[in-house]
C-alpha cells in the first residue's frame, strides 16, 4: 500500500509540473501574433481535450508497449538510452568518493547565487540599470558545479545502461507503464490548462494593457508586470482543480497495470482482504490528497486576492 | 505655424475599421503648450483621433507626426513616442495588483532606468500636486473614482511627458468628483504642457482651451477659439450639437 | 472619401504580418511548418494508404450496439427517431425562446449564412457519418439516416413554430420520448439494458445518468444551504466526499459493494445498473456544486421581493430562484454532461463493454490476434468521442453567447 501510495504521488507530483509546464506554453501559443503556431496549438487542444483521458493513457501504453522491441532487440540511443518493452533505462549518475563534499559545495553554490541575486536587486533600486537577475544565478550556479567537480576529482560518475544478453546493466529504469501513464496524464492535463491559461490571459480587461502600453511599457515588460500576474490570479481556481483531476485520473493506471494504489488495493482485494474496507482505505487516501491540494488553493488564493474585491 | 513649433500634425489621415470609416481626411496641428478639446457626438471619431497619437490604433492613410518622428510601423520609433505622450483612460485603468505608488513608478524604473528612491521621491511629489499624497500606498481597489483618475495622472505624468491625452477622463466619475479632476487638468495647463482632451466639460473647454475642435462622423467639421466656437459656430451641425449639449 | 480601406489583402502581405514579421516568427514558422506538414503526412498515410481498417469494418456493428440481438435492431433504429424527435423539437422550441428575449440583440443573418453555419456546426458528425458509410456502404442504412435527418429537420421546425409559452410542454415532451424510447429498447420483448454495448451503452450510461443525477443535484444543492444543521452536514459531507475521490473508485465500489448493501430477495443488480448508481452518486455530487453556485449568483434582493410580496420560502425557490439559479449555469451543466460522456469509458475497468471496451477487445478476436492492429481501434474509438465532444462543446459555446445576450 505504501509503495502504491508513494508511486500515486510521484506520478501526481511530476505529472502536475510536466503539464502545467506544457499547458502553459501551449496556451501563450494559442494567443501568439503567428497564425501558423497558433493554428498548431488549437489543433492540440481541441483534439485532446475531446478524448476520455484513459483513450488517451491506453493509447500511450499500447504505443510505448507494443511498439518497443523485446530486450535482445532493444533500442538504443547514443548509447545512453535503452529502450525495450520491459522498460526504459536512462543514464543516472553514481556517487564516488568525495561525493558529500561536491554536493556541499554545489550547495554553497546556489546560497552564493542568491545572495548575487539579491545584491543585483539592490543594485537596480539604486541606479535603474537592469539586473538580469536570472542570468547572474545561473552563470554562478554553473561555475559554483563545474569548479567543485574538477577540484574534487570528480566525485560523481555516469552509470550509462549496458545491454547484456539477458537484461541491461547500469542506469536506472523507468517501467512503461509509469511512462504511458506520465505521458497520458500530461498530454490531457495540459490541453485543459492551456485552455484556462487563455482564458485567463483573455480575462485581463484591455484597458489593462492599453494602460500598460500608453505609458512606455514593452511587449515583455506588459507580459510581465501587468498581464501575467493579473492573469495568474484569475487562473488559480480553475488551475487547482485539474491539479485535483490529474491526481485522481492517475488511478487509471490500474487500467494499464502501472502498480499505484488502485491497483495494489485490487490485489489485497484479491487476495481475501475485505473489499470495502480496502476500497474505503483507498477512497480516504485520495480524499487526503485532494483535501491537500485544495487547502493549497485556497491559501494561494486568498494571499493574492486584489484589494476591493472582497 | 512653422514645422518645429508644431508638436502634433495629422495630415490627411484616414482610419477604417473594416469599412466602417472612423476618420477622414483629418488634418489637424497642435503646437507647443496647446491645450486643445475635442468634442462631439459619440462615434464621430474623436477617442479614434487621440488613440492614433500614441499608436494604440494604428492609421490607415496619411501621415501622423509626433514631435518630429513620424508614426509608421517601425517599432522603434514607435516606443519613443510612447515615452513621450502620456494618456489618461475613461476608466483609469490602473493596475489593481499594484499600489498606487508602484503604479506610478512601474514604468520610470523600467522604461527610464530611474533608481528606485529616486522614482519613488518624484512620484510622491506628483502625488502632492494632484493632492493624494496619503494615497500612496493604498491599492487602487480601496481608492475613490476620482482618487483613482488622479493616480493615473500621476502616473502618466511620471513619464515627464511632452503631450498629454485625455480620453473623456471624467465621463466615468460621479459628479461630485469630476471638480477634482478638472481642477488637476486646469493646473496641469497653467504649466504650458501640450494637451488633448477629449471631453463634454464645455465650462471646462472654455476656462481652460486655446482651441475648441468639432468632431462628427470622423471629420473635422469645425474648430477655433472658444469664444467665437461657443457665440459664433459656423456650421449647421456645430449649432445642433451646441444647443443639446449646452442645455 | 468614402474609399473602401487602403491595404490591400494580398496573400504576400498577409503571410509577412502573420507567420514572418520578424526573424523569431520565421524560424518558428518554418519549424511548425515541417512539423504540420509531417504529421499531416503521416496521419492522412495512415488513415487512407496504410491503415488495416478490415477490423472496424467487419465489427462495426459490435462497435456500435455491441451484443444487442441483431434481429432487435430495429428497436435501435426505433429509438434513435424518437430521441431525434424530442431533441430536435425542443431545440427549436428553446431556440425560439432565447430569440423572444433576445430579439432586438441579435441581428438575423441571411438564410445562405444560416445555412451555411449549420452545415460548420455539423461538420463533425456528417464526417462521422461519411467514414460509416465509407467502411460499410448499406443503402438501407442510408435511407434510414436521410429520413432521419428529414426528421430532425421537420421536429425542429416544428419547434420553432410552436408559440413561446408552450416550451415547457415541447422540453417535458421531449423527455417523456427519450423514456419511450428506453422503453422501446428494453421492454416488450426487448433488450434489457444489461445486454446493451458499444456506443448504445455509452450513450446510455451518459443520458441516464446525468437525467437521475440532475435532481439529486438540485436536492443536494439545496440542502447545503439549508439551515437545519444536520441537513447541512451530511449534504455537505457527500458532496465534498464524492468530489475528493476518482470515479473509477466509486465505480468498483458499486461494484463489488452494492449487492451486500440491497435487502435480500432482491436480485442482484446487473452490472450496468451498479455503474449507473456510480454515475449517478458521482455525478450528482458535481451537479449539486453548480448548481449551488448558480443559487450564489441569484441576487438575495430577488428573494426578499418575493417574500415581501407573500410568497411562502418553498415556492419562491421553486418558481423564482431556482428557474434563475438553473439558467445561468447550463453551459456549466453541459460541461458536466460532456464529461460524463467521456468518463463512461471507465467503465472498461469493471468489464462493460461499451465503446471502448469493444475496441480493445477485437484486437484478440481470432481473425485478428497478433497483428497489432490497437492502433487502428483505438483511433476509431477516439475518433468517435471526439464528435461527440467536441459538437457538444461547440453547441455549448454557443448556447453560453446566446445566454450570455439574454440574460444581461
Amino acid at each position: 500500500m505504501i509503495v502504491g501510495a508513494k508511486n500515486t504521488i510521484t506520478v501526481a507530483v511530476l505529472g502536475i509540473v510536466l503539464a502545467t509546464v506544457v499547458g502553459v506554453a501551449v496556451g501563450i501559443a494559442r494567443l501568439s501574433t503567428n497564425w501558423l503556431v497558433r493554428r498548431a496549438a488549437s489543433l492540440y487542444v481541441e483534439s485532446l481535450r475531446n478524448i476520455p483521458v484513459l483513450v488517451i493513457i491506453i493509447f500511450f501504453s499500447a504505443a510505448v508497449i507494443l511498439t518497443l522491441p523485446r530486450i535482445e532487440n532493444s533500442i538504443e540511443w547514443l548509447d545512453a538510452i535503452v529502450m525495450s518493452n520491459r522498460g526504459t533505462w536512462v543514464p543516472t549518475v553514481v556517487g564516488r568518493d568525495g561525493v558529500g563534499a561536491f554536493w556541499i559545495a554545489v550547495a554553497a553554490g546556489v546560497v552564493i547565487a542568491l545572495g548575487i541575486a539579491w545584491w543585483r536587486t539592490k543594485r537596480f533600486e539604486a541606479t535603474g540599470r537592469p539586473h538580469h537577475r536570472v542570468l547572474w544565478t545561473i552563470g554562478v550556479v554553473a561555475v559554483a558545479v563545474i569548479v567543485a567537480y574538477l577540484a574534487l576529482g570528480q566525485p560523481l560518475v555516469a552509470s550509462l545502461p549496458e545491454r547484456t544478453a539477458r537484461s541491461v546493466t547500469g542506469g536506472r529504469v523507468v517501467s512503461p507503464e509509469f511512462t504511458a501513464l506520465l505521458l497520458g496524464l500530461v498530454a490531457y492535463t495540459a490541453s485543459h490548462i492551456a485552455e484556462i491559461v487563455r482564458g485567463s490571459i483573455l480575462a485581463v480587461p484591455r484597458g489593462q494593457t492599453e494602460a500598460a502600453t500608453a505609458v512606455g511599457l514593452g511587449p515583455m515588460q506588459r507580459l510581465r508586470f501587468v498581464v501575467l500576474p493579473q492573469a495568474f490570479r484569475v487562473a488559480i481556481p480553475p488551475l487547482s482543480n485539474q491539479f485535483l483531476n490529474l491526481t485522481k485520473n492517475s488511478s487509471l493506471a490500474i487500467v494499464i497495470g502501472y502498480p499505484e494504489l488502485m491497483r495494489v488495493t485490487r490485489v489485497a482485494i484479491g487476495n481475501g482482504s475485505p473489499a470495502p474496507q480496502a476500497l474505503v482505505l483507498l477512497m480516504v487516501v485520495y480524499l487526503a490528497l485532494s483535501l491537500t491540494i485544495s487547502a493549497a488553493a485556497n491559501l494561494a488564493n486568498r494571499r493574492l486576492e486584489l484589494a476591493g474585491h472582497r | 505655424m512653422t514645422n518645429h513649433e508644431a508638436m502634433i500634425v495629422f495630415e490627411g489621415v484616414d482610419k477604417f475599421f473594416g469599412s466602417f470609416q472612423a476618420l477622414r481626411s483629418v488634418d489637424l496641428t497642435v503646437g507647443r503648450g496647446q491645450n486643445i478639446v475635442v468634442c462631439g457626438p459619440s462615434g464621430s471619431g474623436k477617442s479614434t483621433l487621440i488613440r492614433c497619437i500614441n499608436r494604440l490604433e494604428a492609421h490607415d492613410r496619411g501621415r501622423v507626426v509626433v514631435d518630429g518622428i513620424e508614426l509608421t510601423d517601425d517599432l522603434r520609433k514607435i516606443q519613443v513616442v510612447r515615452r513621450e505622450v502620456g494618456m489618461v483612460f475613461q476608466q483609469f485603468n490602473l493596475f489593481p495588483h499594484l499600489s498606487v505608488l508602484d503604479n506610478i513608478t512601474l514604468a520610470p524604473r523600467h522604461v527610464r532606468h530611474r533608481p528606485k528612491a529616486e522614482a519613488e521621491a518624484e512620484a510622491m511629489e506628483l502625488l502632492e500636486r494632484v493632492r493624494i499624497p496619503e494615497q500612496a500606498r493604498k491599492y487602487p481597489g480601496h481608492l475613490s473614482g476620482g482618487q483613482q483618475q488622479r493616480a493615473a495622472i500621476a502616473r502618466a505624468l511620471a513619464m515627464k511627458p511632452k503631450v498629454m491625452l485625455f480620453d473623456e477622463p471624467t465621463s466615468a466619475l460621479d459628479p461630485e468628483m469630476i471638480k477634482e479632476v478638472l481642477d488637476v487638468m486646469q493646473e496641469l495647463a497653467t504649466t504650458g504642457m501640450t494637451m488633448i482632451v477629449v471631453t463634454h466639460e464645455m465650462k471646462f473647454a472654455r476656462a481652460v482651451s486655446n482651441r475648441i475642435v468639432f468632431m462628427d462622423e470622423g471629420e473635422i467639421v469645425e474648430s477655433g477659439p472658444p469664444e467665437t466656437f461657443f457665440e459664433n459656430p459656423r456650421e449647421e451641425r456645430t449649432k445642433r450639437f451646441l444647443s443639446q449639449i449646452l442645455q | 472619401m468614402n474609399a473602401p480601406p487602403v491595404r490591400e489583402r494580398s496573400p504576400i502581405r498577409w503571410l509577412h504580418a502573420n507567420l514572418f514579421s520578424t526573424w523569431y516568427n520565421s524560424a518558428l514558422s518554418a519549424a511548425f511548418a515541417l512539423l504540420l506538414g509531417f504529421v499531416a503526412y503521416r496521419g492522412l498515410r495512415f488513415v487512407f494508404v496504410t491503415g488495416r481498417w478490415e477490423i472496424i469494418r467487419r465489427n462495426l456493428t459490435l462497435l456500435l450496439i455491441g451484443l444487442f440481438p441483431r434481429d432487435e435492431s430495429w428497436r435501435v433504429w426505433a429509438a434513435l427517431f424518437l430521441v431525434t424527435v424530442g431533441v430536435a423539437a425542443a431545440a427549436g422550441a428553446l431556440r425560439k425562446r432565447a430569440l423572444v428575449d433576445t430579439a432586438d440583440e441579435l441581428a438575423p443573418a441571411s438564410p445562405a449564412r444560416r445555412t451555411a453555419d449549420t452545415l460548420r456546426r455539423a461538420a463533425p458528425l456528417v464526417l462521422l457519418v461519411v467514414t460509416l458509410f465509407s467502411l460499410r456502404p448499406e443503402p438501407l442504412a442510408a435511407v434510414l439516416v436521410a429520413a432521419l435527418v428529414a426528421v430532425a429537420f421537420v421536429s425542429w421546425r416544428a419547434g420553432v413554430s410552436l408559440p413561446a409559452r408552450r416550451v415547457r410542454i415541447v422540453v417535458a415532451a421531449g423527455v417523456a420520448l427519450m423514456l419511450g424510447a428506453l422503453l422501446l429498447l428494453s421492454a416488450f420483448g426487448g433488450v434489457g439494458w444489461d445486454r446493451w454495448g458499444g456506443l448504445l451503452l455509452t450513450m446510455f450510461l451518459a443520458v441516464a445518468g446525468i437525467l437521475f443525477s440532475f435532481p439529486i443535484g438540485v436536492l443536494l444543492a439545496i440542502g447545503r444551504r439549508s439551515r437545519l444543521p444536520v441537513v447541512r452536514a451530511v449534504c455537505t459531507g457527500y458532496i465534498e466526499l464524492i468530489r475528493g475521490v476518482p470515479l473509477i473508485t466509486l465505480l468498483f465500489m458499486a461494484f463489488f459493494v452494492i449487492g451486500f448493501l440491497l435487502p435480500p430477495g432482491t436480485g442482484r443488480p446487473s452490472a450496468v445498473t451498479r455503474a449507473l448508481i456510480a454515475f449517478v452518486m458521482f455525478t450528482s455530487a458535481y451537479i449539486a456544486e453548480i448548481v449551488r453556485g448558480g443559487l450564489q449568483s441569484v441576487p438575495h434582493t430577488q428573494t426578499e421581493a418575493a417574500l415581501a410580496v407573500g410568497l411562502q420560502p418553498i415556492p419562491t425557490l421553486r418558481l423564482i430562484v431556482l428557474p434563475q439559479a438553473l439558467r445561468s449555469v447550463i453551459p456549466a451543466l453541459v460541461g458536466q454532461f460532456i464529461s460524463l460522456f467521456k468518463d463512461t469509458s471507465l467503465v472498461v475497468a469493471i468489464g462493460l463493454t461499451e465503446l471502448l471496451r469493444v475496441a480493445q477487445v477485437l484486437t484478440s478476436q481470432g481473425d485478428f490476434r497478433g497483428q497489432q492492429l490497437q492502433a487502428e481501434t483505438l483511433i476509431f474509438a477516439s475518433f468517435v468521442y471526439w464528435v461527440g465532444s467536441y459538437t457538444m462543446s461547440r453547441e455549448s459555446q454557443r448556447l453560453e453567447q446566446r445566454l450570455g445576450v439574454g440574460t444581461r
